[in-house]
């Protein structure tokens, strides 16, 4: 693997700098669009994720709480990724899964699982799934977001991961493009990710006081160039949707890296 | 998992049925109002066009956005005329034209109050009914049941009738005029008795989204099958004075669970299978009545001058410029702080609204503080 001088990789708020990518990125942002910081229980996450997404899941609470705290402090360690933790960093826990179909593993299992925990967390609010007839058969894996690797992954065992939205207003060529700068243990995150994430954190889009960002799944492609699917905030609740991005960036479209655990 | 849109389409069933209805008797029209998303996803817009060919209003309310373009204004406030050339009926049937080129069928007649407007009817022609869509805006003043009659009988489809207060006094208040509110109820049956589309149109200040008198509007409209656009309260025309009326995210939010239960909703609620958050300038522009464009009603801000500059032209202004063509979940004019603050600095003291392309909007515009 080449050198990569990560030093002026994020921001002091955790974002990624978009450096010189070709593709459409805002240099720098007036930080309009924020997610929330939610407070982060492992055990809790665990919880949440074994009722909601995987009641069989056979890592321990312990481990899991482990496992991600180890992926912290490699973090925390690397003077190049250090600040990534000062924004929103996620854990998550995936079930094993021999995936045929990303639509459709994601329409069967992890949108009726977010929806449960959203319920669950948010009593009074809801999610809304608004893509027209589901994702079966539409989603595949981007080429160069190296999301590969997480199908691999899921394909051998149960996965323990971060999710965190850092690339902040970047067209999606772009958060392509500056993926490609950074170290191999970081993908770019997809649909499984993603929603195992705000299935742990429910709340990470929910805001009061300002808007929060727009996600995309961008690890996954949609079956359309130009157009993919994201979670979005409307009003307390949490949607799912596709729109056309058409490659371009957008103070309110954010992507998200994920690391994941050794097997 | 809620969801209540048809499977095809992303139509509710509400939608669907008028779209079916309007198939019927305008196909031309239906057939492009049908073509919108797959424009989307091509990255093309379908904006509404409001057009304000006059300002003439027999009311003057307490949160006009127009004020400042009436020649009341120009001649109370400035003691000048405005000199500026209007539009005449030859300009909006090439802007019809234009926007027919692109794919575009909205028309909103707006002022002003349009049913003050001896050339209504003429307008109505020039915009031609059977190419575009044709809403008209009104205070409800003049919409008794022959009006109503006559405006479905020459191609409007629709009518968005103001009502501020589901409480008289507070109504005829805010509209400074009294007898304005039985006015609105009286036009409320004749729109409907004359088969046109009809929605309320409200004006929703700060703290207003959780009074009782809000609920009881959106039960009111429920029970009568009307839907309640809720324009959020902006900072711009006489709103200038009184900033207490702009409203914040909790209130934007409520009514967003407001949505849930009644036929609420804003600029900003999906509609039609669409999702694009403020519409400035990808949902809506208005002309003014001296050709300039701007892209929503309340920034006063021109993307450029229909005799100067082809529409198309003007619309692809708009959506190059960073504050406008970019996707966003809020009201860009009500509730970004920073833009309200440009906005202000930059009208302040100004006699001549919009202001020009250059002077307001240009290419060089950065979301960024300079």
């Amino acid at each position: 693997m080449p050198h990569v001088d990560t030093a002026e990789l994020f921001d002091e708020h955790g974002r990624c700098l978009p450096g010189r990518t070709s593709a459409p990125a805002h240099a720098r942002s007036r930080r309009y669009f924020r997610c929330n910081m939610p407070t982060i229980d492992d055990g809790e996450i665990h919880r949440r994720i074994r009722r909601h997404l995987a009641p069989s899941l056979r890592i321990r609470e312990d481990e899991f709480c482990d496992r991600v705290e180890h992926l912290r402090a490699g973090l925390r360690d690397d003077p190049a990724t250090r600040n990534l933790l000062a924004g929103p960093v996620l854990p998550f826990a995936l079930p094993q899964l021999q995936v045929e179909d990303i639509g459709e593993s994601f329409d069967a299992r992890f949108l009726p699982a977010l929806d449960a925990a959203y319920r669950a967390a948010l009593t009074d609010y809801e999610f809304v799934d608004h893509s027209l007839g589901g994702t079966a058969g539409k989603l595949s894996v981007r080429p160069g977001s190296r999301h590969q690797s997480l199908l691999a992954a899921l394909a051998r065992g149960e996965v323990v991961g971060l999710y965190m939205p850092c690339l902040s207003e970047y067209s999606l060529p772009a958060a392509v493009e500056r993926l490609a700068a950074l170290p191999e243990r970081f993908l770019l995150s997809g649909a499984f990710d993603t929603a195992a994430a705000l299935i742990g954190t429910p709340d990470l889009l929910l805001r009061e006081d300002g808007y929060p960002p727009l996600l995309w799944i961008s690890g996954v492609a949609g079956e359309k160039p130009g157009v993919d699917y994201h979670f979005e905030a409307y009003g307390y609740n949490l949607t799912f949707n596709r729109r056309a991005h058409l490659d371009q960036a957008a103070e309110y479209w954010w992507h998200g890296l994920t690391i994941l655990a050794a097997d | 998992m809620s969801c209540t849109r048809e499977a095809d389409s992303g139509l509710t069933a509400g939608e669907a049925a008028k779209r079916n209805d309007l198939a019927t008797r305008k196909p031309y029209v239906a057939a492009k109002l049908a073509r919108i998303t797959e424009m989307e996803e091509r990255g093309e817009i379908s904006p509404i066009i409001r057009v304000e060919k006059s300002y003439l209003c027999n009311f003057q309310c307490t949160h006009c956005s127009a004020e400042y373009y009436m020649d009341r204004h120009f001649k109370k406030v400035f003691k000048i005329a405005d000199e500026r050339r209007k539009i005449d009926l030859d300009d909006i049937r090439e802007l019809s034209r234009q926007a027919d080129e692109l794919g575009l069928a909205r028309f909103v007649i707006t002022g002003g109050e349009p049913l003050v407007m001896k050339d209504f009817d003429a307008v109505v022609e020039a915009i031609d009914p059977d190419r575009h869509y044709i809403i008209t805006d009104t205070n409800g003043w003049f919409l008794d049941a022959a009006r109503a009659r006559h405006l479905k009988s020459i191609g409007v489809e629709k009518v968005q009738l103001s009502l501020d207060s589901m409480v008289e006094a507070e109504h005829d208040a805010f509209r400074n005029k009294k007898g304005s509110y039985k006015r609105v109820m009286r036009a409320i049956d004749a729109a409907l008795e004359a088969g046109l589309n009809l929605i309320l149109s409200t004006v929703l200040v700060k703290g207003r989204a959780s009074t009782a008198e809000f609920r009881e509007m959106c039960r009111f409209c429920a029970e009568r099958g009307i839907g309640l656009y809720v324009s959020y309260a902006k900072p711009t025309g006489s709103c200038t004075e009184h900033p207490e009326f702009v409203i914040d995210k909790q209130d934007a939010d409520l009514v967003r669970e407001l949505e849930k239960q009644y036929p609420v909703f804003t600029h900003m609620t999906p509609s039609y299978g669409s999702f694009k958050g403020c519409i400035t300038v990808k949902g809506i522009i208005t002309v003014t009545s001296t050709g300039e464009v701007t892209p929503c009603p309340y920034i006063d801000f021109s993307l450029g001058n229909l005799r100067e500059t082809p529409l198309a032209e003007i619309l692809a202004r708009g959506m190059r410029n960073p504050w406008l063509g970019p996707h966003r979940p809020d009201c860009l004019i009500g509730e970004d702080p920073q833009f309200i603050r440009i906005h202000t600095e930059k009208t302040r003291g100004a006699t001549h609204l919009p202001l020009r392309w250059g002077e307001g909007f240009s290419d060089q515009d950065s979301l960024l503080e300079a």
